[in-house]
C-alpha cells in the first residue's frame, strides 16, 4: 500500500496567495503524480480558486467544460453501443 | 585471468556510466515535477485597467528512460601449442560488450478557464476547445447512426 501511495501520488496543492484590491485569491490545483523506477507522468488541473475579503471566504470552482462535454458524448457513445447489442441479442 | 580482470573492468565502466546516466535522468525527472505546481497552472496576472486577469491551465508531462548493457561471451581460450616440450601458450581474448541508454519525454498544456478579477468580484469564465468537443460530436453521432440502422435493419428483417 505504502509502495502504490509512493507510485501515485494524488493531492490539491495551494498557490502563492494574490492580493487584488481587498481581496486575497488563493489559487488551487489538482495533481496527480504516477512514478515509476524509469520515469513517470503528471497531471495537473485547475480546481478552484479561493476568495477571501476580511473574514469572508468564498470557494469559486473552475469547471473543465470542454472535459465534461468530452465525457458526456462519450457516454452517449458507449450507452448507443450498449442499446445495439442488447437489441441485436 | 587477465581476461577476466578487462571484462570487469569494462563492466565497471559500463555500470559508473549508466549509474550517471540515472542520475542526469533522475535530475530531469525532478525537473519535470515542476509542473505539479499550481504556477505551471495559474499564469501571472494581467492587469488592464480595474481589471486583472488570470489563465488557469491543465497541464500535463510525461517522461520515461531506460537504459542497458550486455556482455558477449568471451571467445575460448585457443591453446596455441608452441615448439615441441615448449609450454602451450594461452590466446586472451576479451569479451565484447556493449550499453546504452536513452529517453524521451513529452507535455502538454491546455486553457480550461479565465479568472477575471475586477470591482464586481471574481467571475471565472470557461474556455472552450470547439476542436475537441467537434471531434467527440462526431464520434458520438457516428455512434447514434450505426445503432439506429442496426435497429432498423433487425426490425425489418
Amino acid at each position: 500500500m505504502l509502495r502504490l501511495q509512493r507510485l501515485i501520488q494524488s493531492h490539491i496543492v495551494s498557490g502563492a496567495p494574490l492580493i487584488a484590491g481587498e481581496a486575497t485569491l488563493t489559487p488551487q490545483s489538482h495533481a496527480l503524480i504516477v512514478r515509476w523506477p524509469s520515469g513517470g507522468f503528471i497531471w495537473n488541473r485547475p480546481v478552484a480558486i479561493l476568495v477571501e475579503r476580511g473574514a469572508q471566504a468564498q470557494r469559486i470552482p473552475i469547471r473543465d467544460l470542454t472535459r465534461i462535454v468530452q465525457l458526456g458524448l462519450l457516454g452517449l457513445s458507449v450507452v448507443c453501443i450498449i442499446v445495439s447489442w442488447l437489441h441485436m441479442r | 585471468m587477465k581476461g577476466g580482470i578487462a571484462v570487469s573492468d569494462t563492466f565497471s565502466d559500463f555500470t559508473q556510466a549508466i549509474g550517471k546516466q540515472r542520475e542526469q535522468n533522475m535530475g530531469l525527472m525532478e525537473k519535470l515535477l515542476v509542473a505539479a505546481q499550481p504556477g505551471a497552472v495559474y499564469s501571472e496576472p494581467v492587469s488592464s485597467g480595474n481589471y486583472m486577469i488570470i489563465t488557469a491551465s491543465e497541464v500535463s508531462a510525461g517522461g520515461g528512460f531506460g537504459g542497458g548493457l550486455g556482455f558477449g561471451t568471451p571467445s575460448t581460450d585457443d591453446e596455441v601449442s608452441g615448439d615441441e616440450g615448449a609450454r602451450p601458450q594461452r590466446q586472451e581474448s576479451r569479451g565484447g560488450g556493449g550499453g546504452g541508454s536513452g529517453g524521451g519525454g513529452g507535455s502538454a498544456g491546455r486553457p480550461v478557464a479565465v479568472i477575471i478579477i475586477g470591482p464586481d468580484g471574481v467571475d471565472v469564465k470557461p474556455v472552450i476547445d470547439a476542436t475537441k468537443i467537434a471531434l467527440a460530436a462526431l464520434t458520438a453521432l457516428g455512434a447514434i447512426v450505426m445503432t439506429l440502422r442496426r435497429m432498423r435493419k433487425l426490425s425489418h428483417g
